[in-house]
């Protein structure tokens, strides 16, 4: 029996790992993907003072990191199922079974489907899928795109497969109805946008950027919608169809009232090679539900997240979470927490010698601080909702956990 | 084509009706839609169509969404081949 | 045809020491690169229809890219449900399009 087992190789996983492995613990990273890193591999962000973080090096330093002290990483292999053993838990994997004694949930999250007349078309993907495709395989996927549903990452992805030379002729807006909900107001996603504007500020800044209300700010949008980097972001106009026959040829759209409205006779249709739908994160949470963990329903963390607390425990014995799993964040919060989880584990696997605490309180501390500083917010109110959360785990949980 | 048609579990194909038709005529939970209709039954274990099925079914009057898990995954969370479950090496 | 791949990018830099090896889809030939995936092989190909659907025979290819979705299942040399998003492809492997089930296999009957 190891001492702990991750799944899930991303800025938590591996963050978490380093941490566990620094105070001597064995461990074993299993992961899916055919490259360590998890959804950091495919991003790219630019800091405010114009320095581009590239996570393919990003990643591949944690991983090294990881290797150096002796990390087991075992990439191209899924978990399918977990099982509650005396003293740990037992890991089923498509390549063995694995025991260990603590077992850290780092499986990120997933991407929020719109369902779109014609969205099952060859051509049609989801905006991370395009993300992977330009970033991580270096293939593009498509030459003229266009992009369904506005918020944060399908901006800043509309502008990565720019830079992969792909033309991204619009984003626009899913269309008004019971299946895309929220995603097909403009008030709502300009409430949204308005979280980017210190990414973009002129345009946005020009648009009423952080003191005009996002009410406001959609009837004020003009039609046509305005630019940033070049690319229509027109939060006026709507989807209504992905046409083509074997694959995508174009979607059919019209312009919606501020408060989501098709005004009629504004129908046409604008030809693409591929489409992406960007309906927002989710965490993913398979793997805790299987194993039998407390739920909360959280919409600021992106959806069902595992009861926890501030030091990744969640309500079942050696078994944590980290990174996006426990709500959706940029990959830098995700690698915060992924280090209190390893110390966590080293503290009650007795690996946390002295100054263990402060360590640990510190890790704790420094997840916070890198929230605070995350240049993507993906919802609003994040804090708080993970203040109540926590509160909620030790109001239920605290006696029955090993103190820290 | 019109919202109704549109599919909203992929592996399955089941379609916005259908779904719709089966909450309103069950006036049923997410499961019982799973169930009756087998939308989020095929082979990515829902994983996709779920959080709509959710929505679909609170905003059609049914049980609004709370802190368990609607519908709940079960093991295995990815098809694996008996060989697997048997213990072999993949 | 590789007119697809991104040689260059301002940020990530040029692709380098590409090495190609032969992989076979459907029975036809394609070039592909060591270090690919089956789905962005055949992408950089211009396949975009990985497979029909099991009932309704209506053309799908990658929706999510990141193992979720499993709409890429393919055959590969004779395996079934084999992700071609996260499978890396090897010399010489052979790939098989997801096809209808027969009717007669559908209602239940013996092929
Ligand atoms: C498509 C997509 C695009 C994103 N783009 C951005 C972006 O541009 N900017 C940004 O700030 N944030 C982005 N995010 C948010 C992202 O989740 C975080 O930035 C960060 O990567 C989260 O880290 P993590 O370690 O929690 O999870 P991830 O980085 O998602 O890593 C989780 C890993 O777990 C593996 N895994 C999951 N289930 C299993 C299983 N059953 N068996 C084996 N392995 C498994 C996965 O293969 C994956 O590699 C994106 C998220 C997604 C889903
Ligand atoms: S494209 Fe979704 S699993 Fe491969």
């Amino acid at each position: 029996m190891i001492d702990l087992v991750v799944v899930g190789a991303g800025p938590a996983g591996l963050g978490a790992a380093i941490a566990a492995a620094e105070h001597g613990l064995q461990v074993c990273v299993v992961d899916e993907f055919v490259k360590p890193g998890g959804r950091l591999l495919g991003q790219l962000h630019e800091e405010p003072d114009g320095k581009w973080v590239n996570g393919i090096e990003e990643a591949q330093k944690l991983y090294s990191r990881a290797i150096e002290l002796g990390v087991n990483i075992l990439c191209g292999v899924s978990v399918y199922d977990l099982q509650k053993v005396d003293h740990g838990w037992c890991v089923y994997t498509t390549d063995e079974m694995i025991e260990s004694k603590c077992l850290l949930l780092a499986t990120g999250a997933s991407e929020t489907p719109i369902p779109i007349p014609g969205w099952t078309l060859p051509g049609v993907m989801s905006i991370g899928a395009a993300q992977v495709m330009g970033n991580v395989h270096r293939v593009k996927p498509g030459e003229k795109a266009i992009i369904i549903g506005v918020n944060v990452l399908s901006v800043a992805i509309a502008r990565e497969l720019q830079l992969c030379g792909v033309h991204v002729e619009s984003i626009l807006l899913p269309q008004p109805g019971i299946l895309a909900g929220d995603a097909a107001q403009p008030e709502k996603m300009m409430e949204s946008l308005l979280r980017l504007s210190h990414l973009a500020p002129s345009p946005l800044i020009r648009m009423g950027g952080k003191w005009v209300s996002p009410k406001l700010g959609a009837r004020l949008f003009p039609k046509n919608g305005f630019k940033m980097w070049g690319i229509p972001i027109q939060l006026r106009k709507t989807a209504l169809e992905i046409y083509g026959e074997n694959q995508v040829e174009g979607v059919r759209i019209a312009e919606v009232s501020a408060s989501g409205d098709v005004l009629p006779g504004t129908e046409k249709t604008v030809s693409a090679d591929f489409v992406c739908i960007a309906g927002g994160l989710t965490p993913m949470s398979e793997l805790a539900s299987v194993a039998g963990c407390s739920f909360c329903y959280v919409p600021e963390l992106g959806g069902h997240v595992p009861l926890h607390n501030e030091f990744m425990q969640t309500n079942l014995a050696g078994l944590y979470v980290a990174g996006n799993i426990t709500g959706v964040e940029s990959a830098k919060v995700a690698r915060a927490q992924g280090k209190v989880a390893g110390l966590s584990v080293a503290r009650v696997l007795k690996a946390l010698t002295y100054g263990g605490n402060e360590k640990l309180h510190s890790a704790v501390e420094e997840v916070k601080e890198t929230r605070k500083n995350a240049l993507i917010q993906f919802q609003p109110g994040i804090e708080e909702a993970r203040r109540e959360l926590y509160g909620k785990f030790d109001e239920t949980h605290k006696k029955t956990l090993i103190s820290i | 084509m019109n919202e109704e048609s549109t599919v909203v579990c992929r592996c399955e194909e089941i379609t916005l009706k259908e779904i719709q038709g089966t909450i309103e005529k069950f006036n049923c939970s997410s499961r019982e839609v799973k169930l009756r209709t087998r939308a989020g039954m095929g082979s990515c274990g829902g994983r996709t169509c779920r959080s709509t099925i959710d929505r679909l079914v609170e905003q059609m009057g049914g049980p609004v969404i709370s802190n368990e898990v609607p519908l709940s995954y079960r093991p295995p969370v990815r098809p694996v081949s008996f060989g697997i479950l048997g213990g072999a090496k993949e | 045809m590789n007119s697809m791949r991104v040689e260059h990018h301002p940020v990530l830099g040029d692709l380098e020491n590409q090495k190609e090896i032969k992989i076979y889809f459907d029975g036809q030939e394609y070039t592909a690169h060591e270090g690919d995936t089956i789905a962005s092989a055949l992408l950089a190909s211009g396949i975009r229809t990985l497979r029909l659907h099991e009932d309704k025979a209506t053309p799908r290819g990658i929706y999510c890219n990141i193992g979720h979705c499993f709409e890429c299942r393919v055959r590969v040399n004779g395996k079934n449900t084999v992700r071609a998003c996260l499978t890396p492809v090897e010399n010489h492997m052979q790939i098989e399009s997801g096809t209808p089930l027969s009717a007669s296999f559908i209602k239940g009957g013996t092929l």
